[in-house]
């Protein structure tokens, strides 16, 4: 083991303050920093849980918008949404395992940025916003590619805010092995619009696959997009499947998610 | 006293005389309970007091290998010692190497290999030290591509087959690929070992404890008496403790250096790579045929790699030297030297890969000729062995294709494939034959026979397989007492040598040395009774001759009785060629728009002579079948192109068959008593389940679709680009 120091802040500015010193890194429910410290690809002096900060906690619908606390576990958001917002419910119930899902958090998941995570399809579909401690954050500005965002150092989640769509679904298809997906796509109908957030598929991370979003405002049916086309160009290719794979999969679950939103 | 018994010609059933009821019923495992309440302590637990932990380091690539901060390493926190030592082993052994196998820290030859093992007052801090100490290697890395090096061997050949390829009025020749498998169980492999004075104890997890002791002595440099080896209980092997591994051997070492015991336990990762793989293979395979679909001449060839040094090529035409008729035959392997991990025995080396292709070739020829599949090879079933002229010792293709056939409803299938749909799914049906070849070895095993029952002692190994519960059944049975009173003691070279686990050989190998041993008792009893054995009668504790009956403890009069039993393969296993058959089928469903592939239902049908226990032996078949959904739908090692390394190499990027993935599965077993394989007239069964079982889900996905995918496995990318 490596001699570390731990920090568990109990507030806001407690928590900014720590992350101040040079070398420390927030914690949130460490699904993937724990399994990343044990394998030494990172080393940091500091860890600062924000496990025990209350501002980052609760789910709460307000007026139009759902607003989740960064600190929210996965199996909170499947809980808390149920009723309010059917299509992020189902994700959280499918992240990872019970484990994963009682200890890892949606910021962590959010400011962590792997490109097969789940959540980041939700955020660009809903075309949310990712609220710090210092700012808000549109989710097309917030996305930077493969783990990377717009976040700051030492800049902390408190809160993600998600505009409420009538209907809203999520499909992932998954690797078989690890269960994270090959591509996942969440659609969210609003009344003058349709988003459609792709994940797993592209080489620069999550994205809004337009043109069905644009075919899906005037049609919301699977068919709407039987004319479109992904282009592999830019899809990741890997062990689990090629760029033309990943690029035919973004249609195929869209049109799952469309016929299965609520 | 023993009782030695060389297998020569047929073999007397002397279990269907016996009268216990023992043998044969679906007994639980006696040590099942604790296996599912923890109780059961595996190679790494039970640790000894002032235990120090250690981790092996692994070569980043190939080449001269430098320790750049060992002195750095040695002063860490915790840290006991940083240990290079010549007699660290490279890979492990292969299965009954019997002695080291290639052994040096200094020169890696592929990618993973041990280098240095680092020892330290707490596993964590062995970790972190491990992972600290940094490794280099210089050298440029020998090849890894199985095509870019000349291979070694030539394949038999009989007649001439180009000549029948030319005349035969349906002919194929086709290529198959399957990729490296990974062997990995589920309990890495461990070892704690301690040394008193001259002599070291292991506990390790390992499958074959009589080669692992003088595989570890000679790695070692000492005399094998000072070897003592425990493997009680073994969570899986899969031939991948087959032989002596590295952890077990750097463990000894380190613990002789610092003077105290040591563990070692292998990370997941170092578990694949430095164990051996099943060998990736090319399999080209030629069929010639008559107008009725009768073989006149048949070709399998195929090409494997391994590591230079290694005596070990996978056998995958095992199986097609003997299973269909044909004149003019071309049957061989080329092994292609490589600096990929290691190759050596995975569950059932040859059949598993060998059979499934040469069952799909099979599939294609039968569409060829418009023969149904299970027809095209019952026209083909040889009446003796058609390579070395020898008759069988029994025949169970015809049974088992019949059996199969009829409980899978196999004549309901429409021949022609897409020709059922639903929704977006193709549904098929496919069936691929089954064959192993059954293998005697060497086992010895006593039994002490006293008053509160018996005690059975043997260092054969049981890896979850049932082992103790078929002994215990075999002993039972054969001296009239109930399963709770015999004892049956596994896994310490202390106790006679049985012939470990591996080839399906361990229950009808050591099962007919414990046979011997109580047959042994059971003329001592009988002398006791003043009457002839095979008059004699056991059962629930009492002996009968004749008239009289008496307590077996009455019998023993206050003695203790010891039975020894010792067998070995003879002519039995000369004369004629014996073989375990099977039939498989398959349901699977296809999705259109994805590729995915689902099975939805599965059914085998086997024979293996007597069957020794029916849950047991129908869980090797489970395991077998699933064994076979993964070899067919998701298993693959990927080497890296420029170094060979596994990129794959744990269970988050290799994909082995699990619950979501297996659907209900159905095994039979058929009537047959083989008397060429022993008095038991028990054939091996643990690795004929996988044997051709991805073959017929590859042909119903044919079937169900119509894509023939021959470079396995069939992922859903390579089924939808069929599709398409």
């Amino acid at each position: 083991m490596y001699a570390f120091e731990f920090e568990r802040p109990g507030s806001l500015d407690a928590a900014v303050k720590a992350l101040q010193e040079e070398d420390a890194q927030a914690l949130g429910g460490g699904q993937t920093l724990i399994p990343t410290l044990k394998q030494r690809l990172a080393m940091p002096s500091k860890l600062v849980s924000l496990k025990g900060i209350a501002e980052l906690q609760g789910i709460a619908q307000e007026g139009d918008v759902l607003k989740v606390g960064g600190g929210s576990t996965h199996g909170a958001v499947a809980r808390e949404t149920k009723g309010i917002f059917a299509g992020l419910s189902l994700m959280a119930s499918k992240i990872g395992d019970p484990a994963v899902r009682n200890r890892g958090t949606m910021g962590g998941s959010l400011a962590n940025n792997d490109p097969a995570a789940c959540y980041p399809a939700a955020l660009m579909a809903t075309r949310g916003t990712v609220v710090t401690n210092t700012r808000e954050i549109a989710a097309e500005e917030y996305f930077q590619g493969l783990f990377t965002t717009a976040l700051e150092e030492g800049e902390i989640i408190t809160s993600i805010r998600f505009p409420l769509p009538e209907k809203s679904n999520y499909q992932k298809f998954e690797q078989p092995a690890s269960r994270f997906p090959l591509v996942g796509v969440f659609v969210a109908k609003y009344g003058d619009r349709v988003g459609v957030g792709v994940t797993g598929a592209s080489e620069d991370g999550v994205f809004a696959w337009k043109e069905a979003e644009e075919a899906l405002a005037g049609n919301f049916a699977p068919e709407a997009v039987d004319d479109l086309w992904v282009s592999a160009e830019g899809m990741m290719s890997d062990l689990h499947g090629t760029a033309e794979y990943r690029a035919h999969l973004v249609k195929v679950m869209t049109k799952r998610a469309v016929a299965a939103a609520e | 006293m023993s009782l030695d018994l060389k297998l020569d010609g047929r073999s007397e059933d002397r279990f269907g005389t016996m009268a216990q009821g023992l043998l044969g019923t679906p007994a639980d495992r006696p040590e099942g309970v604790l296996k599912v309440t923890g109780a059961a302590t595996y190679a790494a637990e039970n640790l000894p007091e002032n235990c120090a932990f250690g981790m092996l380091v692994r070569a980043p690539g190939q080449g001269k290998v430098t320790a750049v901060n060992a002195d750095e390493v040695r002063a860490m926190p915790g840290v006991l010692a940083v240990i290079r030592d010549e007699r660290m082993i490279r890979n492990a052994a292969q299965g009954t190497a019997n002695e080291a196998p290639v052994q040096g820290v200094d020169h890696a030859e592929y990618v993973g290999q041990p280098v240095a093992v680092v020892v330290a007052e707490s596993f964590e801090q062995a970790r972190h030290a491990a992972q600290s100490l940094k490794i280099t290697t210089e050298g440029s890395p020998g090849p890894v591509d199985p095509d870019a090096v000349e291979p070694e061997g030539e394949p038999t050949r009989t007649g001439d087959l180009d000549s029948a390829m030319k005349d035969a009025v349906h002919a194929l020749d086709l290529t198959y690929t399957t990729p490296s498998h990974s062997s990995t169980p589920m309990e890495p492999h461990a070892a704690i070992a301690e040394w008193d004075g001259d002599r070291v104890s292991v506990r390790a997890s390992l499958q074959m404890l009589k080669y692992n002791r003088n595989e570890l002595a000679d790695c070692l440099g000492i005399s094998a008496e000072n070897v003592r080896i425990q493997s009680p209980f073994v969570g899986g092997g899969f031939g991948s403790k087959l032989g002596i591994t590295a952890e077990a051997v750097s463990a000894a070492i380190a613990a002789r250096e610092l003077g105290r015991p040591v563990r070692v336990v292998q990370h997941r990762r170092q578990a694949f790579e430095t164990v051996t793989r099943r060998s990736e293979t090319t399999q080209r395979i030629r069929l010639a045929a008559d107008a009725e679909g009768r073989l006149s001449g048949l070709g399998h060839e195929a090409l494997v790699s391994n590591l230079p040094g290694e005596t070990f090529a996978e056998p995958v035409t095992q199986a097609s030297a003997f299973a269909y008729a044909g004149a003019h035959r071309v049957i061989g392997e080329r092994l292609a030297r490589l600096h990929r991990p290691a190759a050596g025995s995975v569950r059932a080396p040859g059949e598993a890969v060998g059979v499934t292709a040469f069952e799909c070739a099979m599939d294609e020829l039968a569409v060829k000729t418009g023969l149904d599949p299970v027809e095209l090879r019952r026209r083909n079933i040889p009446d003796k062995d058609p390579s070395s002229g020898k008759p069988f010792s029994s025949h169970m293709l015809a049974a088992a294709l019949d059996d199969g056939a009829g409980r899978f409803g196999w004549s309901d299938r429409a021949p022609e494939p897409r020709s059922r749909r639903e929704g977006e799914w193709w549904i098929g049906s496919g069936m691929a034959a089954a064959f192993r070849v059954n293998i005697m070895m060497e086992a010895e095993a006593r039994i002490d026979l006293t008053p509160d029952g018996a005690v059975v002692e043997t260092d054969m190994t049981d890896l979850g397989t049932g082992t103790y519960a078929i002994l215990t059944q075999i002993a039972g049975e054969a001296l009239g007492l109930p399963a709770e009173s015999v004892t049956v003691r596994l896994g310490d070279t202390d106790f006679p040598p049985g012939s470990g686990s591996g080839g399906s050989w361990g229950s009808a190998t050591t099962g007919n040395a414990v046979w011997l041993a109580a047959l042994d008792l059971r003329r001592q009893i009988a002398a006791r009774l003043d009457c002839d054995e095979a008059e004699l009668t056991l059962r629930d504790g009492q002996a009968t001759c004749g008239n009289v009956t008496r307590a077996l403890a009455e019998v023993l009069g206050g003695d203790d009785l010891r039975g020894h039993g010792h067998i070995t393969a003879g002519d039995a296993f000369e004369d004629v060629v014996q073989s375990t058959f099977g039939a498989h089928f398959a349901e699977v469903a296809v999705s259109d728009v994805t590729g995915e592939v689902r099975v939805r239902r599965m059914l085998g049908s086997f024979a293996a002579g007597r069957i020794l226990n029916e849950k047991t032996a129908r869980s090797q078949c489970h395991g077998g079948m699933t064994w076979g959904i993964g070899m067919a739908l998701t298993e693959e090692l990927t080497h890296d192109r420029r170094d060979g390394h596994m990129v794959n190499r744990d269970l988050a990027e290799y994909h082995v068959a699990v619950n979501a993935d297996v659907p209900p599965l159905e095994v039979h077993f058929l009537e047959e008593l083989d008397p060429w394989s022993g008095p038991m007239q028990s054939k091996g069964l643990g690795e004929l389940g996988i044997c051709g079982a991805g073959a017929a889900v590859l042909n119903a996905v044919y079937h169900a679709c119509g894509v023939r995918i021959r470079d396995m496995p069939a992922t859903p990318d390579k089924v939808l680009a069929g599709l398409e």
